[in-house]
C-alpha cells in the first residue's frame, strides 16, 4: 500500500516526536547554573607538593615502594627503579620538566590526588573505589573489582594502574599510606623527602600553608595558584609550582568535579521514571499491534493452513 | 709469673710517655671510626670521649688463633694512632697473642693459663681464625689440644668473646667449598657466651679498638645485629656508601679491566662487585690508614668477604641482584611514549579488509548480475506477451 | 520479486558444509587464545592496551560497535510494533537473531577483557550498585537484555523447530508458545526500553572521558546521538544480511519491504546528521571540522560514508539491488567508525600514548565475529529465521518431507467453530 507524502509525515512526526522528547527530556532539561559545591570531608587529609622546593632525589619513589610492600619497577635494566609513569609497581613518580634547550625545567611529583568528587569512584560499577568518609583518603577494594578498568578512562589525571600481566590484576594507586596512618607514622614519601618539598597534615591546613606560601613571596608561583584548590571540585592533594601546571602534566580543569558531566544521565534516570513512562507507552502501543497482527495470523492460518509463526 | 697489675689507661698512657695530644688524637681517631651507633662515641666530642677512656681500667685481653692467615692480626698493626705498641700494652693489656709476644714453648702456655686464671670471667676473649670440626678436630691443635677444646675451655672463662675476621665470624677462607676441615665460626661452637662477630678479610681494626674500648669504658658491648655483628660498622651495604655509586646511578659501568671506563673509575657492578650484597664499612673507612685503599676504590670489584653466603662462595665475576633498587640519574618525562605497531597486527587487519572488501564487492557483483538477469526475464516476458 | 509472508528456513543447503569448518577452526583459535589471555593476563603482547588506552578493541569494538551492528532487533522492532510498520513484522526474526548474537557474543568478549571477572556477581545486587556509574547502567541492563528479552523473542523459532520436529518435546513447546504469546507485549516493551537505555549510556561512558575525546564527537549530547547510530546500524544490518541471503541461497527479495527499511534508514540517517551538525554547530566546534586534520578528515570520512550513502539510498539508485547493497554496506561502515571513534580512533588521552591492537587481539576478535556468524549460519538453516512466500513454504514442506519422512509442516488449519 503506497503512502502518501502527508501520510510519510505524519507517521515521521509521530514516530520522532517520543523520542525527541525522550531525549529532550533526558539532556536538555535539567538546568544546572553552576558547579554544585563538592563537600570535603571535615577531617580531610592530603599532600602539599611544593615543585619549587623539590630537588628530585627520588627518595619518595623508594621510600613508597618500602612502605606499600611493593617491588620497585625495575623492567627497563633489571638494576634500576625506572618507571616512566605510575603503573602497577609505583604508585608515586617524581617526573622532570625540562624546555627543549634546556633553559627551564621542573620537577613533579605525580600521585593519586584525593579528588573531593573523585571521577574514579563515579565510574566503578560496584564501589570498587571508595572514599574514606573521615579522611577523604581514595582506597581500592579488590573484591569489588570487576577489572573493567573504567576508573583509568575515567580519572583526569591518568593515575589509577592496572596490573597488565599475571592473572590476578590490581587497580594500583596511592592511599596516602593508609594503614602507616593508623599506626601515628607518616606516609612514606614525606617521611623521607629532605627538602619538605612534600608535605602531609590535613587538607584546610595545607591549603593556609600553601596561601601563605604564595603571600609571603609574590611572584614565586605560577599565576599565585593553589592547584588543587577547586580544580576538578577540589582536591586534596595540593600543587604550588613555578611553571605552568598544565606543562607539568597537571589538565586545566574547571571548578566543576568530572561526575557533573554524568548530570543530565542522572537526572534522565532519576527513580527510572522516564523509562517506566516509556516502557508503559510502549508496552500499550504494542500492546495494541499485537491484537491485530495476531487476528491477520488467524486469518492466514484459515486461508493457507499453515502453523501461525509468532 | 709475675703480676701485672691493673691500671687505668690514662696512667697506662702516661707511664709509656703517651701525650695528652697524642691520646685526644686517638680518641678523635675512634670517633671517626664510629660517629653513630657505638655509645661510647654518642658523647661525638673527643675531649669527653679522651675524659671516660681515661678512667677505664685496661681491659684484658686474650688472642687465640686458630685456622687462620694471621691477616687480622696484621691489620691490627697497620695502625700509627695508637701505634701498636701502645695499644697493646697501654690501652688494653693484650696478655697472649702468639705472633707478637715474645715467649714461645712452655712460657707461652704458661702465660696463656696465667692470664686465664688471673683474669677469669673478666677478660675479653678475641678469637682469630676458623675452628675445625671433622675428625674431632684434629685438623688445628694447640699445645696438642684440639682447637675446639681449647675455645670451648677458655671460652668459658672469658666475659666475651670477640671473632676477629670472617673466619671467626662464620668459617672464611677454609670453609670454602668443599670445607674439608669442617671450618666453622666461634658462633657455631660456644653458644653460652656474649659473642661480637667482626668479619672481613681483613675487617678494619677499629672496628675491633670500638668494640673493646666500648666493652671497657661502658662496660656493655655494643648494639648488634642478628649475625652478632656492631650495628655501627655493619649496618649499611657497601653499595648504599660506594664512592662509585653516582656511576652505578648513571649506568657508567667498567665492561673489562683496563679498558676506558675501568681508567675512569666506573662502576664496577659488571666485573662482579659484591658490594650490593655486601655489609662492610670498607667504603668509607679504608684501609691502611691510607685514602682510597680498600678494592673498589684500587679498581678491584668487592668480593664481599665480610658475607657468609658471599665471600669465598660465590664465583668472583658473578653478578649480583640489587636487592633495593633505586631510581637511576635520569627522569621520567611529563609524558612518556607508550604503544607499539606490530607488524603482525597490522598484516591481520590488512587481511581482514582485504577480505571483507572482496567479499563485498563479489557480493555487489552477484546482486548486479542477478538484477540484469530480472531485467532480461522482464524484458523476455513482456516481449513474449506483446 | 516475491511477497514475504512468513519465515523459511534455508533448506537442502547441508550445515557442516566447508564455510562450517572454515569458520570453527577460526572460532577454536581465537577460544584457544582467549584461554592464554586468561593465564597470562592482558599485557606483554596479548594485547596492546596500556594504562592510557585502558579499553581496546575488544570492550570498544566486539563490544560497543557489534552490538550497535546488532541494533536491528529493537530498531527494527520498534518500527514494527509501535508504529505498526506491519510489513517489516516479517524480516522480525533476522533482526532478533543478529541482535543476539551479536549481544551474546559481546557479553562474553566483555567477560574476556575484564580482568577480575569472578567479581561481576555483584551484579545480581542491586544494594552494592553505583548508581552515579554509567557503566553499572550497561551491565546491568544488557546482561538483563540479552538474558530475558532479546532471549524469549528468539525462542519462536525454536519453539516451532520442537513442534515440527521432535513429538517428545512438541507438548512443551506448545504451552511455552502459548505462554509467551500472552505475554509478548510486556517482553517486547522490555525489549525496546533496555536497549535504547544501554545503547545510550554507551555513549554516556565516554562522558568521563572529558577532553581526551575530541572536541568533535564530545558532547553532552553523546548517548542520544550514540543510540540513534545504533538504529541505522541495526537497519543497515537486517537489509545487508537479507541481500547476502539472495545471493547466498538463491532467495526471493520483496522490494515493499525493502524498501520499508531503506525509507526508515534514511529518515533515520538524515535526523541523525542534522542534528550531529547542530550540535557542533552550536557548541561552536564547527572550525574543527573546515580545518585540515586527522580529526577532521575523520569527521568526514564519517559523514560522507553515512550520509553520502542514505542520500544515494533515497534516489532511484536505491532501488537497484548493488547499489542498494553497496550504500547499506558503506553506511554500516560509517556508523561502525563513527561508534568507534570516541573511544579509540578520536581518543587521546595524552601525549605520547599511542593504542594498536596486537596480533592475538585481532584474532580474538576476530574468532568471536567467526562465532556469531557460524551461529547465524548454523540458525537460519535449521530454524525458520529468513522471510519467504508461502509458496517458498511449501516448496520447503515438499523437500523436508522426502528427507523427514512423518513430518508435518502444512494442514494446520484451525478448528472451525
Amino acid at each position: 500500500m503506497t503512502m502518501t507524502r502527508r501520510e510519510a509525515f505524519k507517521n515521521l512526526a509521530k514516530g520522532s516526536l517520543p523520542l525527541l522528547a525522550a531525549g529532550c527530556v533526558s539532556t536538555v532539561l535539567p538546568e544546572v547554573a553552576h558547579a554544585e559545591e563538592v563537600p570535603m570531608p571535615k577531617g580531610a587529609l592530603g599532600l602539599l607538593y611544593d615543585a619549587t622546593k623539590c630537588v628530585g632525589c627520588k627518595s619518595c619513589m623508594v621510600a613508597c615502594n618500602q612502605a606499600n610492600d611493593l617491588a620497585p619497577d625495575t623492567r627497563t635494566d633489571g638494576l634500576h627503579q625506572a618507571p616512566d609513569a605510575v603503573n602497577s609497581f609505583t604508585k608515586n613518580i617524581i617526573k622532570l620538566y625540562r624546555t627543549a634547550d634546556g633553559s627551564d625545567h621542573s620537577y613533579f611529583k605525580q600521585q593519586c590526588m584525593h579528588c573531593a568528587d573523585p571521577a574514579c569512584m563515579a565510574a566503578c560499577m560496584f564501589g570498587g573505589l571508595r572514599k574514606d568518609k573521615e579522611t577523604g583518603i581514595v582506597w581500592w577494594k579488590g573484591s569489588m573489582c570487576v577489572g573493567c578498568r573504567y576508573c583509568e578512562i575515567a580519572c583526569p589525571f591518568h593515575i589509577p594502574a592496572f596490573t597488565w600481566d599475571g592473572f590476578n590484576p590490581k587497580i594500583t594507586k596511592c592511599e596516602l599510606c593508609r594503614e602507616r596512618l593508623a599506626k601515628g607514622l607518616q606516609p612514606g614519601c614525606t617521611t623521607v623527602c629532605p627538602t619538605q618539598a612534600v608535605i602531609y597534615g590535613r587538607r584546610e591546613d595545607l591549603l593556609k600553608e600553601a596561601k601563605r606560601r604564595i603571600s609571603a613571596s609574590p611572584g614565586r608561583y605560577f599565576e599565585n595558584k593553589v592547584y588543587g584548590e577547586v580544580d576538578g571540585g577540589g582536591t586534596q592533594v595540593l600543587y604550588l609550582s613555578r611553571v605552568a601546571f598544565d606543562k607539568l602534566g597537571l589538565p586545566a580543569l574547571g571548578e566543576e568535579s568530572i561526575p557533573e558531566r554524568l548530570k543530565f544521565q542522572h537526572t534522565a534516570y532519576k527513580w527510572l521514571a522516564l523509562p517506566i513512562a516509556l516502557y508503559a507507552g510502549m508496552v500499550a502501543f504494542a500492546g495494541k499491534n499485537f491484537k491485530e497482527h495476531a487476528h491477520h495470523l488467524v486469518e492466514d492460518q484459515k486461508k493457507t493452513g499453515l502453523r501461525p509463526q509468532l | 709469673m709475675a703480676k701485672i697489675e691493673k691500671e687505668t689507661i690514662a696512667q697506662s698512657l702516661k707511664n709509656a710517655g703517651y701525650s695528652r695530644r697524642d691520646f685526644l688524637q686517638l680518641c678523635t681517631t675512634i670517633v671517626a671510626t664510629a660517629p653513630m651507633g657505638l655509645a661510647l662515641t654518642e658523647k661525638a666530642n673527643p675531649a669527653a670521649v679522651a675524659k671516660a677512656v681515661a678512667k677505664a681500667k685496661k681491659p684484658s685481653v686474650v688472642w687465640l688463633h686458630f685456622q687462620d692467615c694471621t691477616g687480622c692480626s696484621e691489620t691490627l698493626l697497620r695502625t700509627s694512632k695508637p701505634d701498636v705498641a701502645d695499644l697493646i700494652l697501654n690501652i688494653i693489656s693484650l696478655d697472649y697473642h702468639e705472633t707478637l709476644m715474645v715467649a714461645c714453648g712452655q712460657q707461652a702456655e704458661d702465660a696463656l693459663n696465667s692470664a686465664v686464671s688471673e683474669n677469669a670471667g673478666k677478660f675479653v676473649l678475641v678469637v682469630e681464625g676458623s675452628i675445625p670440626t671433622k675428625e674431632q678436630g684434629i685438623y688445628m691443635k694447640l699445645g696438642g689440644r684440639p682447637a675446639i677444646d681449647v675455645l670451648k675451655d677458655i671460652g668459658s672463662k672469658a666475659a666475651a668473646i670477640i671473632a676477629m675476621g670472617s673466619c671467626a665470624s662464620w668459617g672464611g677462607v677454609p670453609s670454602a667449598d668443599p670445607n674439608p676441615t669442617g671450618a666453622v665460626g666461634v658462633d657455631s661452637i660456644i653458644k653460652d657466651k656474649p659473642i661480637v662477630n667482626i668479619p672481613g678479610c681483613p675487617p678494619n681494626p677499629y672496628t675491633l679498638l670500638g668494640v673493646v674500648l666500648e666493652y671497657a669504658v661502658m662496660g656493655k658491648l655494643p648494639k648488634l645485629d642478628d649475625l652478632k655483628r656492631p650495628k655501627f660498622a655493619y649496618d649499611r651495604l657497601i653499595h648504599d656508601h660506594c664512592p662509585r655509586r653516582a656511576h652505578f646511578d648513571a649506568g657508567r659501568f667498567a665492561g673489562q679491566f683496563g679498558d676506558a671506563g675501568h681508567n675512569q673509575g666506573y662502576c664496577l657492578f659488571k666485573l662482579g662487585c659484591k658490594g650490593p650484597v655486601t655489609h662492610a664499612g670498607c667504603s668509607t673507612r679504608h684501609f691502611n690508614e691510607m685514602v682510597d685503599a680498600w678494592p673498589i676504590g684500587i679498581g678491584a670489584p668487592c668480593f664481599g668477604c665480610t658475607e657468609k653466603s658471599v665471600g669465598f662462595r660465590m664465583a668472583a665475576f658473578d653478578r649480583v641482584d640489587v636487592h633495593l633498587a633505586t631510581p637511576p640519574d635520569t627522569y621520567a618525562p611529563i609524558s612518556g611514549s607508550v604503544g607499539t605497531f606490530g607488524a603482525a597486527a597490522a598484516g591481520l587487519v590488512g587481511i581482514a579488509a582485504g577480505a571483507l572488501g572482496g567479499a563485498a564487492w563479489a557480493t555487489s557483483q552477484k546482486l548486479k548480475s542477478s538484477e540484469e538477469a530480472i531485467a532480461d526475464e522482464a524484458r523476455k516476458t513482456t516481449a513474449g506477451g506483446k | 520479486m516475491t511477497r514475504w509472508e512468513r519465515s523459511v528456513p534455508v533448506y537442502g543447503v547441508p550445515v557442516l558444509n566447508r564455510g562450517f569448518w572454515g569458520l570453527l577452526i577460526v572460532v577454536v583459535v581465537g577460544f584457544l587464545l582467549a584461554g592464554f589471555r586468561e593465564v597470562v593476563g592482558l599485557g606483554s603482547g596479548v594485547s596492546g592496551m596500556s594504562d592510557p588506552f585502558a579499553w581496546g578493541l575488544w570492550k570498544n569494538f566486539n563490544v560497543m560497535v557489534l552490538t550497535g551492528l546488532g541494533s536491528g532487533g529493537f530498531a527494527v522492532g520498534i518500527a514494527a510494533w509501535i508504529f505498526n510498520r506491519t510489513k517489516l513484522h516479517q524480516v522480525m526474526r533476522v533482526a532478533l537473531l543478529t541482535s543476539f548474537l551479536a549481544y551474546s557474543t559481546g557479553l562474553i568478549m566483555l567477560g574476556i577483557d575484564v580482568g577480575r571477572p569472578w567479581n561481576f556477581y555483584w551484579v545480581i545486587m542491586p544494594w552494592h550498585w553505583n548508581l552515579a556509574s554509567p557503566l553499572l547502567e550497561v551491565a546491568v541492563c544488557i546482561s538483563f537484555y540479552a538474558t530475558v528479552p532479546l532471549l524469549l523473542e528468539n525462542l519462536p523459532p525454536l519453539f516451532e523447530y520442537l513442534i515440527y520436529e521432535s513429538p517428545k518435546w512438541r507438548g512443551f513447546a506448545e504451552s511455552c508458545e502459548k505462554a509467551l504469546t500472552k505475554v509478548y507485549p510486556f517482553v517486547v516493551g522490555l525489549a525496546y526500553i533496555l536497549p535504547i537505555m544501554h545503547q545510550s549510556s554507551l555513549g554516556a561512558l565516554m562522558l568521563l572521558g572529558g577532553d581526551r575525546v575530541n572536541a568533535l564527537w564530545q558532547t553532552p549530547f553523546l548517548p542520544l546521538i550514540y543510540v540513534w547510530a545504533a538504529a541505522f546500524l541495526g537497519y543497515n544490518c537486517v537489509v545487508l544480511c537479507l541481500l547476502l541471503a539472495k545471493v547466498t541461497w538463491k532467495r526471493d527479495i520483496d522490494p515493499e519491504v525493502l524498501a520499508e527499511l531503506n525509507k526508515l534508514t534514511c529518515w533515520v540517517v538524515f535526523a541523525w546528521t542534522a542534528f550531529r551538525f547542530l550540535d557542533i554547530l552550536v557548541r561552536g566546534k564547527i572550525m574543527l571540522a573546515l580545518i585540515p586534520s586527522y580529526y577532521s578528515g575523520l569527521f568526514w570520512t564519517e559523514i560522507i560514508l553515512i550520509t553520502g550513502s542514505a542520500y544515494v539510498l533515497y534516489s532511484e539508485k536505491g532501488k537497484n539491488l548493488q547499489t542498494m547493497f553497496l550504500a547499506h554496506a558503506l553506511c554500516a561502515l560509517g556508523g561502525m567508525i563513527y561508534r568507534f571513534s570516541p573511544t579509540t580512533l578520536a581518543f587521546r588521552p595524552r601525549n605520547g600514548a599511542f593504542y594498536f591492537p596486537t596480533a592475538i587481539e585481532l584474532t580474538v576478535s576476530i574468532g568471536f565475529m567467526a562465532l556469531a556468524v557460524l551461529g547465524y549460519l548454523v540458525a537460519v538453516k535449521k530454524l525458520a529465521i529468513l522471510p519467504g512466500s508461502n509458496a517458498d513454504w511449501l516448496k520447503m514442506a515438499k523437500y523436508e518431507e522426502q528427507v523427514k519422512p512423518g513430518i508435518q509442516l502444512t494442514g494446520y488449519a484451525p478448528a472451525k467453530h
